[in-house]
Formats: structure tokens, sequence, C-alpha cells
């Protein structure tokens, strides 16, 4: 599908319409929860307190007084007072102003009148909007691989849904196992929605499969040789299970991306080289690969690590504010998420000679290749 | 030795050996890039405003991912220009959505990591969730942006395109075909960044509606999400910006 002119026009005017849908439709959907939902009509700042800790902070710890009107619940269209506390840095709590629709929490009546507790803030319209908005995007901007983009984040999302409840049945015991299936699940999945099933796809499967088993393996004995020195388990975040193997799979899973983004890049290009020159030999076609490699190897590793160090900048701020040392705060925050992208690191770079070599040894001279699927 | 000391050994032998000198200035981007990361970290800790350092430490990780990552002058010439531009619109997005998701600082999931720990310390973490969201999806637009710039000087080299949109077009044409694989790359960095969490929320039973409005959830969503506009918008812009102002090379 190639949208052209007013075939364009129409997609946006009725994605538009869809999206003004979908805002109105969330502003007004508190009969689907269960929980109290209320929209807060007036704020009174009642006290506003200078605090300051051990550490020579200064902060302000401020006290609302809010009113807000019951948006479902049989108290419907009832006016209420909860009291609100937040810190002005916002670190826990929250600055509610007119118009935030709310949850709360212990809601009950008294004598006929109303009392509740705030117990968090209503998201869900910035969410859909935010979704649809990437939507918009993917399917006017990108066309029908932005369609297969879609379809393959969908189908993986729900995999994982699936592969998270069966680790819970089975109460976190082969979690390496499990998720190592996962693995190539979605290696499979993904490079089908943007390949195809071609030989361009069993050769970048392949690749993908062998470098990030090579990485974290390689990775996992590395950390076992140094007694994992520096690294501090009991600091991995969120965690109800035991921690190395889950950290395992994390790594796993994380890199998976990366090392498919290489070995599609190699893969593609080696099959255009080999399309425009037929005679090309293997040698030719394996220091093509190597120069796609060179080129891609900067940006990829980059992309990884900002995501795995950036999540940790939220932590790492408190960390020092509390009068900790860079070193401690380091240890502390970013070295599992350092490790991470060290190995997904490892992972990109092995893909490189894998993928070349493979793809030399499948299509290079004197290897087979008819046509260019 | 410790742990990340010998696996940062073994990165740097493997892109050296694969890359030469390419691979030599990739390692050189990655470590000072981490160097910029942390002192934004250790700025902002001592109390300078989180949106400026953002600015900074945003366009100096574009350059030296871009200019240490890509060797032809024209490509990374232009592939900076557009992630700067994409960069400033992306910040102005998340500025919004994290005004209307307000996700600063912690949520209940934290509490335990906490404990001890003394929270009123005075830094605007609701401008620290947007430093967080703006500099997670540095990379990825850069990436976009390179690969490109990259296939467009490729094909002015061969002089395959004439006019304008023609041009535009198969800039557009390339960014379709890395589109698949950039969405893929984020997705798998966060979601295996975040097992733990998820399989918190299976665990303890959340169910859909409560994770949609969970403030943990709803902080690392958006900035996935946030990140693959960022890549979407790279590819028009990077497109546009070379086309518009097309020279022939020498």
């Amino acid at each position: 599908m190639k949208l052209k002119g007013h075939q364009w026009w129409l997609w946006l005017i009725i994605m538009l319409l869809v999206g003004g849908g979908l805002f109105l439709f969330t502003k007004h959907d508190a009969w689907l929860y269960s929980r109290p939902v209320a929209v807060v009509t007036q704020v009174e700042t009642t006290s506003r307190q200078r605090q300051r800790d051990q550490f020579k902070n200064t902060d302000y710890l401020v006290d609302q007084r809010l009113k807000v009107r019951l948006l479902n619940t049989r108290y419907r269209g009832q006016t209420l007072v909860v009291r609100n506390h937040y810190t002005v840095s916002e670190t826990m709590s929250l600055h509610y102003r007119r118009g935030n629709q709310v949850f709360l929490s212990q809601l009950q009546a008294k004598k006929g009148r109303l009392s509740a507790m705030i117990s968090g803030l209503k998201r869900d319209v910035v969410m859909v909007m935010l979704v649809w908005l990437v939507v918009v995007m993917l399917v006017l901007m990108m066309g029908n691989a932005g369609l297969r983009a879609l379809a393959s984040l969908v189908a993986n999302t729900a995999l994982f849904i699936l592969v998270i409840n069966l680790d819970l049945k089975w109460q976190g015991r082969g979690v390496l196992l499990l998720f190592s299936l996962l693995a190539v699940a979605f290696t499979v999945i993904s490079l089908l929605l943007i390949m195809g099933p071609t030989r361009k796809m069993l050769a970048a499967f392949l690749a993908t499969v062998v470098a990030t088993t090579i990485a974290v393996t390689l990775s996992w004995l590395l950390i076992v040789l140094t007694h994992e020195r520096g690294l501090y388990f009991e600091s991995m975040m969120y965690v109800t299970q035991v921690q190395r193997p889950l950290f395992i799979a994390e790594t796993l899973l994380g890199s998976l991306g990366a090392v498919m983004d290489v070995s599609s890049d190699i893969v593609a290009t080696l099959f255009e080289v080999k399309r425009l020159h037929p005679t090309a030999t293997r040698h030719q076609l394996f220091a093509a690969g190597r120069r796609v490699g060179q080129q891609v190897m900067g940006p990829l590793t980059n992309v990884l690590m900002l995501i795995f160090a950036a999540e940790m900048l939220t932590s790492s701020v408190l960390f020092l504010r509390n009068g900790n040392s860079w070193g401690y705060t380091f240890s502390m925050t970013m070295s599992l998420g350092i490790t991470q992208s060290l190995v997904c690191g490892i992972g990109i770079i092995l893909a490189i000679p894998l993928t070349s070599w493979l793809m030399a040894a499948l299509i290079g001279k004197g290897g087979r290749l008819n046509g260019h699927n | 030795m410790g742990t990340i000391s010998l696996l940062t050994i073994v990165l740097l032998v493997l892109m050296v050996t694969v890359g030469g000198r390419q691979g030599w200035s990739a390692f050189w981007s990655l470590l000072l890039n981490f160097c910029c990361l942390f002192f934004a970290i250790v700025l902002v800790s001592w109390g300078l405003s989180p949106l400026w350092i953002t600015l900074l430490a945003g366009t100096l990780i574009l350059a030296q991912t871009i200019w240490l990552g890509v060797s032809d002058g024209f490509v990374a010439g232009r592939a900076f220009l557009s992630s700067m531009v994409v960069f400033l619109v992306l910040l102005g997005l998340i500025i919004l959505v994290e005004h209307a998701a307000k996700v600063p600082g912690f949520g209940v999931e934290d509490t335990d990591a906490l404990e001890g720990m003394s929270l009123a310390i005075g830094v605007p973490y609701a401008q620290v969730a947007v430093m967080v969201a703006g500099l997670c999806s540095l990379g990825a637009i850069a990436e976009a942006a390179i690969s490109v710039a990259a296939g467009m000087a490729t094909l002015l080299d061969e002089k395959v395109s004439t006019g304008k949109t023609s041009l535009f077009h198969a800039g557009l044409q390339i960014g379709r075909q890395i589109i698949g694989t950039a969405l893929n790359t984020l997705f798998f960095g966060f979601f295996g960044g975040f097992l733990a969490l998820f399989i918190w929320f299976a665990g303890l039973g959340y169910s859909f509606l409560t994770v949609v409005n969970d403030k943990v959830f709803v902080s690392e969503i958006t900035i996935v999400l946030v990140s693959f506009v960022g890549v979407l918008l790279a590819v028009p812009v990077t497109a546009w910006l070379i086309s518009w102002n097309e020279h022939p090379r020498q």
C-alpha cells in the first residue's frame, strides 16, 4: 500500500476523527473503573513549610486542600474535600492542579459527609493519545512498512505477556530456558514481518541467535571469572524472583533488537551487492559486510548504552543528593545497567563477522543463489 | 580486575578487531557519551536546571555519536543538523506529555529501594523526568538520521535521482526499510530492561486499568513511545533537509 494524494488526506481526516473520539472517550471513561474516580474542581494551598534535611537539601512541604467531584460510584456527582501533601521536588508525591482526574481510596460516607484519600493520578488519556500519535505517524508516513512494524510490536507484546504469565505459573523456575525460547520466538516473528519467509530471513535469524548466545554466554563466563566484583545484584530494581537468571534474561532480551538490526542490515546489503555483482567472491562479500558493520556499530552501541544508562538517572540524582560518593552511586545505581549495555555491545560486534561470514558462505561464488529472494 | 573493566576491555578489543579505525572511534564515542551522561547527573545533583543540562548534554551526545560514528563529512553534517531539529521538537513533545502524565520521581513499587533515604532533596523531578526521556531517545534519533543520510548520499553519488521531490521520496523509501528494525531495537532494549517490573505487575495481579495508570509503567512506556516518535520524525526531516539543500557532491 502506498498512500497517494486524496487517499492520504482521507486517511488523515479519519485518523484525526478517531483521535478526537478516543480523547473524548478516555476523558469520560470513569465508569470503566471500579476504583472511585474524581475530578479536581478547586485547589487551595493551606500551608507551605521550608524543610532542610541532614544533607542540607532545602525543599518545601506543601499542603493542599482539594475540592473534588466524583465521576463514578453511587455517589457520582457529589463533591468532597480531600487533602494532599507534596514536596516541591515531587520525588514521591504529586502537585495536583484544577482539572486533574484522580483516583480516591477509602471512600466512605459518615452522616452524609463523604471522606476519602487521594491515591494517584488518572493517566489513561495521555497514554491513549500517545499511542494514537505513534500509530498515526507509522501508518501515514511509513505506509505498509509501518503497518508491518506495528503488527510485529503487537504480536511481540502479546507473546511477552503470555510468557510472563507462564513464568509466574512455574514460580520462576526455568526462567532462563523460558526467556531464551521467547527470544527465539521474538526473533522469528520480527524478522518474518520485516523480511518475509525468505533465505535472507533465515540468514539473519541464524546470525542473530548465534551472536546473542555467544555474547551472553561469554559475558556470563567473564562475570563469574571476575567473581562479580563491582556488581551489586541486590541493587536490581523490582525483583521478585532469583536475581541472576533474571538479569541474564533481561540482558538477552535487551540485546536482541540491536543484534537483529545489525544482522538484517548486513544481510540486506549483501544480497543487493550480489544482485549488482553476481560474480562477487566470498572474500569480497565478507569485506562488504564488515564495512556495513563498521558504519552501524557506533550509533547502535550508543542507542543501547543511552537506554540502559539514562534509566538510572532518576535514582542516581537521589543517591548523590543523599550524601553518597560518586563511586558508591555508580556501583549501586549504574553498574548493572552498564554491564548490560557492554554485553549488548559485545553481541552487536560479534554479529558483524558472523553475519558476513554466514552470508559469504551462503551466496558467495561457489555458493548457490537463485534470483534475489 | 573488576567485572566492568574486563567487559569494557573485551568490547574494545572486539571493536578494534572488527571495525579497525572506525571501531576505535566508535568505542570513544561510547565512552565519551557515558562520561557526558555521568557529568550531566552530577551537575543536576549540584542544583543546575535539568532542562538546560538536557539541552547541553543532548547536543554533545548527538555530536559525539554522529561525528565519531560516521566517517563521511557530508553524511555526518546533515545527520547532525536533522537530529538536532528532531531533538528540539521532541523535547517540546516530552514536556507536554510529562506535564499531562505527571510521572516525576518514584512510584510505590520503588518504596523498598528508597528506604532510609531523604526524599525532600530540592531537585525539580518533573524536569528530571523530561531529562530521562530526552536523553534516552538520542541514540535512536541519531541512528535513524545517519541511516537515511548515508543512504541518500549514496544515491547522490550514483546520480540515480533527479529533482527534489523524487530525492525526498527516495529518502522516505530508505526510511521505510529501516523503520521496522529501528523500532525493534528500542522495543527490546526497553522491555529487556524492565522484565522484572512486568513480572512484578503480573505477580501481584495488577489489572490492565491499574497498569495503564501506574506511575512507573507510564513513565517507562512514555519514554519508549516518545523515542518511537523521534525515530519516525528523523526519517522525513533528514530526507527533507538533504533534498532541500541538494548540492552535487564532488
